[in-house]
């Protein structure tokens, strides 16, 4: 345990991430990257960004809680500074987020009831489900639940989105592979550490795989809350004039309809929750 | 945001979106940090200490572990009750800080020799610094947002600064570079409970009464601390630095007098 600790400590996150990867970055993004005039000039697709980055921010905010709140149920201190690093990590997706609502023209003053009026409300039950654990301090659910489910979701939603966005929006593509390196760092931890927790703690598998379960179902009810939401053109495509050429898991996604883009995505994160949970010795249950 | 480079000219909205933010935190600590893995540089060399020394360095660390576990395990339950979000990203860029000491902290152990470090700061921690712990975790269990920061980024950030710095002006190369990278973070830490408590207190004078109270019951606690500290190392009273002073004169800058 030790060993794989050490790849997860304060000096190599520096070197790694605030002095590797963000290095020269602006919010996460280079300098002189703005968000494209046709979208901030299309208002359906610039309010159909901020949905967008709403959910973004809430995930983070509940990252934010929760990889902190696990900090003081960690059982040992290289788990506790690995904590501190996700801790930052979550804390500047908070804040670059919130920069891109206001890059997208939402005034300071107007940040919480614009959350309020745009947040999913599955992904506040989602939330819920996993701050309870955290809130009674169980380290290995909390971090099942944060680092493998959360943070699995996370990283399938920040792909999809990149690729979308890599051709026509360079600057949130740029802000969102920061944040898609450092959650693949994230799910690695709680991968390696959980699995020894689990083969220490094997009656601890039924709740956690309840947990699992309820997580999993708030999930699918936000997404496909957020694809029904969406206006016919999926959310990651630029507005008419500026076709993009971007697959995602085999669709070309300036074609697909919400309905294929929800089934993409609902595919994707299930996949990768059945083999990161086969990986740590859990397994897979499906919501009822 | 205002066009001023120096944050203390901003308005009080500006000066805490900027302080308070990932990006100011970097830019802070990337002078002192860059190119000194574990806060030191490579050109700082070792120098030989005595088998007394070594010693004494050894359970100076463990109370430092002690000191920077407590304010690692506060920082990071503090934000879930933060006021708000600058607050809440302040703190994290705290709780970051405070894992690094503990790191280096414990990195500088594993240099002196020390195999189990754990254990080792379970036989060596100072009863009152121990006591101070639980009394802070007792204020972030409760969620009491004023009695936390109080305990931390005033009477701990001070205790932490004074000796750090005390520390640095006496020790060996490695250890002193690794506590002047510490001391620096220990300011920007001491700022932010300034600035959170003086707006608190204008707002609500009568807060002062009871950070008042707090502060006599946790300064009890320093004061042993620091007593039994120099006497545990066998430090002879008569060449012991006032560190009691320097604390207490610390927090009066921070507009909390005796």
């Amino acid at each position: 345990m030790a060993d794989f600790l050490a790849n997860y400590s304060i000096q190599k996150w520096l070197e790694s991430c605030p002095q590797g990867y963000l290095e020269d970055t602006v919010f996460g993004h280079g300098p002189d990257e703005r968000e494209p005039d046709d979208l901030l000039k299309n208002e359906s697709y610039r309010e159909q960004q901020i949905r967008t980055t709403v959910q973004l921010i809430a995930g983070e905010r509940c990252a934010l809680a929760a990889s902190s709140g696990l900090v003081n149920a960690a059982p040992d201190q290289a788990s506790k500074t690995f904590l501190a690093t996700q801790t930052l990590d979550e804390g500047r997706h908070v804040e670059i987020f919130t920069q891109r609502l206001y890059d997208l023209g939402i005034k300071p003053d107007d940040l919480e009831s614009t959350i309020k009026t745009y947040i999913n409300p599955h992904l506040g039950k989602f939330a819920e489900v996993l701050l309870e654990k955290v809130d009674k301090k169980d380290f290995v659910a909390g971090v099942v639940g944060q680092n493998i489910v959360l943070e699995g979701m996370a990283f399938s939603v920040f792909e999809m989105l990149h690729t979308g966005a890599l051709e026509t929006n360079p600057k949130f593509a740029h802000t969102l592979s920061g944040t898609i390196a450092d959650e693949r760092r994230h799910v690695g931890f709680g991968e390696n550490r959980i699995g020894e927790l689990i083969r220490r703690y094997p009656e601890r598998k039924a709740d956690v795989q309840r947990m699992q379960r309820d997580m999993t179902k708030h999930m699918l009810a936000t997404f496909h809350e957020a694809f029904s939401r969406s206006p016919a053109v999926a959310d990651t495509v630029a507005p008419s004039g500026r076709k993009s050429n971007a697959t995602y898991q085999g669709l070309k996604l300036a074609e697909a309809s919400n309905e294929e883009m929800e089934s993409a995505l609902s595919a994707t994160v299930l996949g990768e929750f059945k083999t990161r949970l086969g990986r740590i010795g859990l397994e897979y249950q499906s919501p009822v | 945001m205002s066009d001023e480079s120096n944050p203390h000219e901003f308005g009080e909205a500006d000066f805490r979106s900027t302080v308070h933010s990932f990006e100011f935190w970097f830019e802070a600590v990337e002078g002192y940090l860059h190119g000194r893995p574990y806060g030191v540089s490579a050109a700082t060399k070792e120098a030989e200490l005595t088998e007394r020394q070594r010693q004494a360095l050894i359970t100076t660390l463990c109370n430092y572990c002690v000191g920077e576990t407590a304010a690692l395990d506060a920082s990071s339950g503090m934000i879930g009750f933060a006021p708000d979000r600058h607050a809440k990203i302040f703190l994290a860029t705290q709780v970051v800080d405070e894992g690094r000491h503990l790191e280096v902290l414990l990195h500088r152990m594993a240099q002196l020799g020390v195999a189990a470090p754990e254990a080792e700061i379970e036989k060596r921690a100072n009863r009152s610094l121990l006591k101070f712990k639980d009394r802070l975790l007792e204020f972030v269990d409760a969620r009491d947002w004023e009695a936390s920061i109080f305990a931390q980024n005033v009477i701990l950030e001070c205790l932490e600064f004074t000796v750090f710095r005390h520390h640095a002006g006496t020790a060996d190369p490695v250890t002193a570079e690794m506590l002047r990278g510490i001391v620096s973070d220990e300011r920007r830490h001491m700022g932010f409970g300034e600035n959170d408590l003086g707006r608190r207190l204008i707002a609500a004078p009568h807060t002062h009464d009871r950070l008042y109270k707090i502060k006599r019951e946790l300064d009890t606690l320093v004061l042993d601390t620091f007593s039994e500290a120099l006497g545990e190392l066998g430090v002879p009273h008569a060449e012991r630095p006032d560190l009691e002073g320097d604390y207490l004169a610390a927090v009066a800058r921070l507009g909390f007098r005796s």
